[in-house]
């Protein structure tokens, strides 16, 4: 009985201590579903890669959302791959940047390797998409909106198909 | 027991797992919808004020905290803020004053059955100013200076934050009752323009409202938005009949008649790697409300110039400004760093009309300028903000300055001529030189707050403040909070502060004259409120003022099964010692020393605040909030609340020994202590619901308010009461609404039969100036709205 107890306790202690994420953060959940969703009105340029690489750089929201959502799932005809990069220099090859840095340089250097190797960048930075970031993603008054700058997506080589930019607040004049 | 624990326990871990396959099936969900449903996907509000740490979820919070959004605030058919607040917060009361001088042009409000300068409001997260007015009449919030949060146009609003918990260890002073944060609206909002038009069934009260919202969009996301008000509201009037005068209607006892002019701005404009801001507040009213009629007979009438008596009209014009302004960034090593300037002003200046000062004679003019009460605070603040790793840190500092002055009146309105021993303007006499006042001080103030994510399902927060002020010294609050997820869709939270509020330099330097109408002898008497350090005070035993001191425990639970579906249930506590209340008038009857001390000064009775009374507070708060999209495309939206609290007094402190057998009763009687425990409904609910359907939007609130009591044992009922907006889109940028508040016309009970000539059911005030849902009844409006 004692022993039951224990072990019990363990695991409970185990539970706190790496619980998964929290059920309520509807635009965690939301921005994970759209990362995926972009991509299939996006057009990159043709990599060698076999899977498409989906690369958070720096803080995490998301907890395992991310790793359990693109488990299985295919985009442009490759599965997909979730990296963690906590700067620049690990980002590698990519098809696609969310960036939570929250220091401006730091994220206007994510934004600047994104447009120099064709990697479709996202975040909800403020004035994202007009320091040259491709789509910026916004919550105002409890819904979803989106800037995209086409310009940057052009200058990166990265078509993105008309249904997406009839939903967006469209940039359409020089790119950073 | 054991087994009981261990099968809960056993569940727990049972059901984390299956929680967790449950927000991943939502996600999954959500992949398989059109991109367009997903931008129609509603998020839950977010809230700043609860903890220094940064934005979250609502109901992610370790503290109790509701939002109001912009589109329950306009459904609410109301104009002025604080009446919207009273139809969608659970706790909050706003009753419409009527017969207490300043008081019935700038209504107090109070959370949680406390008083309205334990409730710290903010703007965009900065303080703001409290109104310059004290409150010395008969009313709820007697005693207090509160802020008049009807100076913020409606349309500039995004939503409003209300911390239901005690905070003063992150925000200092007066955060005891709650706090209420103001956000204005930010990037991203369309410009349009309104105009609405309203009046009581009884055909007066009418509101005659404009508004302009313009949003100016700049580069990177900038943008300077402005808004633009007018608003006149009528006034209504609900006296009953004067016996005295043929059963005459002549007194006006309702809402003032108040034209108010609003201004508010906020701006954001992003400079390579910074962000410069500024937000500005600016109400301009002129209002006007009835004293007690003079009758052709009374002796404070001069027959040639009122043969058939008077009404003196009190027409203050208030002008209340704010301004804060400030720059935030990061720095290399990520620290969010937000450094501010706030500064705010609330010039409170008495005009009386249709009235005289009986002992100027026939010469005497007929209308005053009585003088002014003016307060002005300004605020350095800094703010630093560094996430590392798993802990929250925040930290800041703060330097605040705060001047409270009272000017004199125009020589006739307070002056004692020499036709009668009747001096100063009927209705309200000037400030009189003696009066004037020009106090400051200046605290400073540091503190740190940590949220440490000991995991995705624990969060711990920790708060301490250090504040000094020039008056009264030292204080420091500390608050402990912790949220715990035992399950994806349980939050179990709790908290523990201390908290104070600094007394107010209303409280402390307020002093006024008047002669009073002694009704037992028909004789007049000086009655002098005067400040804590003055010589009269001091004579009889004031002692300097202390903070008042705070503790709180908050206990709650979150169940939040589906997005679409929460309910949360909180209890609360709050133990207030050192309370500051006005003493009753110390009259020269008392002892020969207290009268030789009132002759000395030239007058025969006195008052002054003090630490009066210690109280104990507990309550509790239910929400639930529910939505749902139909596939038609239709949506209903439903909020339902409930609130209880209950205020007992404690403790009662002793005043000087001077005053007699006084000691114990010169500040709590039957009046005072109503106004403590039992004034203010006990509970209340509230079910609002919002249904769309294509072009139509129907919003449904349901209040109910709870019984309370006034002094003389006069007792209220409780009420439930109905407000209706249906709104029709026309166009893509045309909306019309029609709506009623309180469309079944209900009324507050009226005062019992008595032989009293004004307070009675029978008499010239036949209702409780206190009810929380005033005493108009039903009020119809439209609305048209375009957007630009």
């Amino acid at each position: 009985m004692t022993h039951k107890w224990f072990a019990l306790a363990v695991v409970l202690v185990a539970q706190l201590v790496a619980s998964p994420a929290q059920a309520s953060q509807e635009e965690n959940r939301l921005m994970a579903v759209f990362l995926g969703r972009f991509a299939s009105y996006i057009e990159l340029p043709d990599r060698a890669s076999k899977h498409f690489v989906i690369t958070l750089i720096d803080e995490n929201p998301f907890g395992s959302l991310l790793d359990d959502l693109y488990a299985g799932k295919v985009i442009g005809g490759k599965p997909v791959v979730i990296r963690y990069a906590t700067k620049v220099e690990d980002v590698g090859q990519s098809d696609m940047l969310f960036i939570t840095l929250v220091n401006p340089r730091s994220r206007q250097e994510a934004i600047d390797y994104g447009a120099r190797n064709s990697i479709l960048t996202i975040s909800t930075a403020t004035g994202f998409a007009e320091r040259g970031g491709i789509i910026q993603l916004d919550f105002v008054q409890q819904h979803t909106r989106i800037k995209i700058n086409h310009a940057a997506a052009v200058k990166s080589n990265i078509r993105i198909g008309a249904p997406l930019l009839s939903l967006a607040s469209v940039i359409r004049g020089d790119a950073q | 027991m054991k087994t009981i624990a261990f099968a809960f326990t056993s569940m727990l871990l049972a059901t984390s797992g299956v929680a967790q396959e449950k927000s991943l099936q939502q996600a999954n969900d959500y992949y398989q919808k059109p991109l367009d449903e997903l931008f129609s996907i509603e998020t839950p509000v977010k809230a700043q004020v609860g903890s220094r740490t940064g934005a979250r979820e609502a109901l992610d919070s370790e503290v109790p905290i509701d939002v109001i959004t912009a589109a329950q605030l306009e459904s609410s058919g109301f104009t002025e803020l604080s009446k919207a607040l009273m139809k969608l917060i659970p706790g909050f009361n706003s009753p419409r004053p009527t017969g207490h001088d300043g008081t019935d042009h700038v209504p107090p409000f109070t959370l949680r059955g406390l008083n309205p300068d334990q409730v710290l409001v903010l703007v965009n997260g900065k303080r703001l100013h409290q109104s310059s007015l004290l409150n010395v009449n008969i009313s709820v919030g007697r005693g207090t200076s509160g802020v008049d949060i009807n100076t913020i146009p409606l349309r500039s609003i995004e939503r409003i934050e209300v911390l239901r918990d005690g905070a003063a260890a992150q925000y200092g002073s007066d955060a005891i009752a709650g706090i209420i944060n103001i956000i204005l609206k930010g990037y991203g909002h369309d410009s349009l323009a309104s105009v609405s038009y309203g009046r009581t069934t009884q055909g007066d009260g009418a509101v005659r409202q404009a508004d302009v919202f313009y949003s100016l969009p700049l580069k990177n996301d900038g943008f300077i938005n402005l808004t633009a008000e007018g608003r006149d509201r009528g006034r209504t009037n609900r006296a009953g009949p004067d016996s005295r005068l043929a059963n005459a209607i002549n007194h006006l006892i309702g809402e003032t008649d108040a034209q108010d002019g609003q201004f508010a701005v906020n701006a954001e404009v992003p400079v390579d790697a910074l962000i410069f801001y500024a937000h500005g507040l600016l109400d301009r009213r002129a209002s006007s409300a009835g004293a007690l009629y003079r009758l052709p007979t009374d002796v404070r009438n001069n027959p040639v110039l009122y043969p058939n008596g008077f009404l003196p009209m009190i027409e203050p014009k208030i002008t209340d400004y704010s301004l804060g302004a400030g720059v935030r960034g990061v720095s290399a090593d990520n620290v969010r760093w937000d450094l501010s300037l706030t500064h705010g002003s609330n010039d409170y200046h008495f005009y009386v009309s249709n009235t005289h000062n009986d002992s100027l004679g026939n010469s005497s003019p007929t209308s005053f300028d009585s003088g002014a009460t003016a307060y002005t605070q300004s605020i350095l603040n800094l703010d630093l903000v560094k996430k590392i790793g798993d802990l929250n840190l925040a930290g800041g500092a703060e330097i605040r300055h705060e001047n409270y002055q009272i000017s004199r009146g125009e020589l006739a309105s307070y002056v004692l001529g020499s036709a009668s021993t009747i001096a100063g303007a009927q209705g309200f006499p000037g400030f009189m030189p003696e009066n004037e006042v020009d106090a400051s001080r200046g605290n400073k103030a540091m503190y740190v707050d940590a949220r440490y994510d000991v995991s995705r399902a624990l969060s711990v927060e920790g708060a301490a403040r250090y504040e000094n002020y020039s008056d009264f010294g030292s204080t420091v609050d500390k608050k402990m909070a912790l949220a715990y997820r035992p399950h994806d869709d349980v939050l179990l939270r709790a908290s523990a502060s201390t908290g104070f509020r600094a007394p107010s330099l209303s409280q402390a330097y307020y002093t006024s004259t008047v002669s009073t109408l002694n009704s037992t002898d028909a004789t007049f008497r000086q009655a002098g409120t005067f400040a804590v350090n003055h010589p009269v005070s001091v004579a009889l035993g004031s002692q300097a003022l202390r903070p008042e001191k705070s503790k709180h425990q908050t206990v709650g639970v979150v169940y939040q099964p589906t997005s679409d579906f929460s309910v949360s249930v909180d209890y609360f506590s709050a133990d207030i010692a050192d309370r500051i209340m006005l003493t009753g008038n110390i009259i020269d009857t008392v002892s020969p020393q207290v009268k030789a001390i009132l002759k000395q000064y030239g007058v025969q009775s006195a008052r002054y605040f003090t630490n009066a009374i210690a109280t104990e507070t507990q309550g509790l708060d239910i929400r639930l909030n529910y939505k749902h999209s139909f596939e038609n495309h239709s949506r209903v939206k439903v909020v339902a609340s409930y609130h209880r609290d209950n205020t007992a007094i404690s403790a009662v402190y002793p005043l000087a020994s001077i005053l007699g057998n006084q000691t114990a009763t010169a500040v709590l009687n039957d009046t005072t202590q109503s106004f403590i425990e039992t004034a203010q409904p006990a509970d209340g609910y509230k079910l609002w619901t919002q249904f769309e359907a294509g072009a139509w939007r129907s919003t449904l609130n349901l209040n109910r308010v709870g019984s309370y009591y006034y002094f003389n044992g006069s007792s209220f009922g409780a009420k439930l009461t109905t407000d209706l907006d249906v709104a029709l889109q026309l166009s893509k940028t045309v909306e019309v609404a029609l709506g009623g508040n309180n469309i079944f016309n209900v009324l507050p009970d009226k005062f019992p039969d008595s032989a009293n000539l004004f307070v009675s059911g029978s008499g010239i005030i036949q209702y409780p100036p206190i009810s929380p849902f005033g005493y108009n009844g039903a009020f119809y409006y439209v609305r048209l709205k375009v957007a630009l």
